[in-house]
């Protein structure tokens, strides 16, 4: 199960406005390497899993990422608070204005809602723990996108620890990895 | 005051939140090294600090979960800053 926690990882603080660069942080919430799949790919792959560790990891890490959907979340609203029609069409994301507002929707920097063609689950541990290990690869690689699309330090001190905990994910995926293929022989 | 009691409130969060983050780092560590005896005993102490700073903050501000909130009154759960907002 799950308990609510009325916080974030690290505090989310975003002083100034930027309907554009949220547009694009929105990817890592609804977009093909982003929170809500890397979540969803986790927490759905356990149920297949048999070692424990395996199934710990999973659901630990799934649940980390849970809370970076919030966070990214976060950061998109904060950045569009209050920001009309008309400042989301200076900044040339009117489009996103016309079907959700300021809201909050999961899709793609380029507006793809999120499907979850963006994962998988085969009940196969070696297959499910590669691809867990290139989603982190690419979420990472996501990341330092947007690192180079913003420079608002409020903005870049949070992605900065949202990509560094993918590479902590890859590590522990990697560990798990080896464990299991050790079962094999 | 009300500006010095939201200092403290960002400086109590951030104290919380590192001990949280210590503790989840440690967890998952231990998800694939169950058996290291110096990071079993870091993630006993790590879990034992992270609730008292989680204690020490709903004591003197707001609930951060649902069963910490107090009832006298009035619902305390609404109370405080939640993730979509900014803390002042």
């Amino acid at each position: 199960m799950f308990i609510f926690t009325k916080m974030t990882q690290i505090p989310v603080k975003i002083n100034n406005k930027n309907p554009k660069l949220a547009s694009y942080i929105l990817s890592q919430y609804g977009g093909p390497d982003g929170e809500l799949g890397a979540s969803l790919r986790y927490l759905s792959q356990r149920f297949a899993q048999t070692d424990k560790s395996g199934i710990a990891l999973l659901t630990d890490i799934g649940t980390e990422e849970l809370g970076h959907l919030e966070m990214v979340g976060s950061i998109v609203t904060q950045l569009t608070k209050g920001e009309g029609a008309r400042s989301f069409d200076r900044y040339g994301v009117g489009d996103y204005y016309i079907d959700h507002a300021n809201g909050v929707y999961p899709s793609s920097a380029s507006g793809v809602p999120f499907s979850a063609a963006y994962l998988q689950s085969k009940a196969d541990p070696i297959a499910d723990i590669m691809e867990d290990m290139a989603a982190e690869q690419k979420a990472r690689a996501t990341y330092d996108n947007i690192l180079r699309m913003s420079d608002d330090p409020d903005v870049t001190n949070v992605i900065r620890f949202l990509r560094e905990r993918e590479v902590v994910h890859f590590q522990r995926f990697g560990e798990l990895l080896v464990k299991l293929q050790s079962k094999i022989k | 005051m009300e500006n010095n009691r939201q200092i403290t409130a960002q400086q109590l969060m951030k104290k919380l939140s590192e001990a949280m983050f210590y503790v989840n780092d440690l967890k998952l560590y231990l998800d694939t090294h169950p058996e290291d005896s110096r990071a079993l005993r870091m993630f006993d102490e790590a879990c034992k600090n992270s609730e008292a700073c989680r204690e020490a903050f709903e004591k003197r501000f707001y609930p951060l979960m649902a069963c910490s909130s107090d009832c006298d009154k009035e619902w305390e759960w609404l109370v405080g800053v939640w993730p979509s907002q900014k803390m002042a």
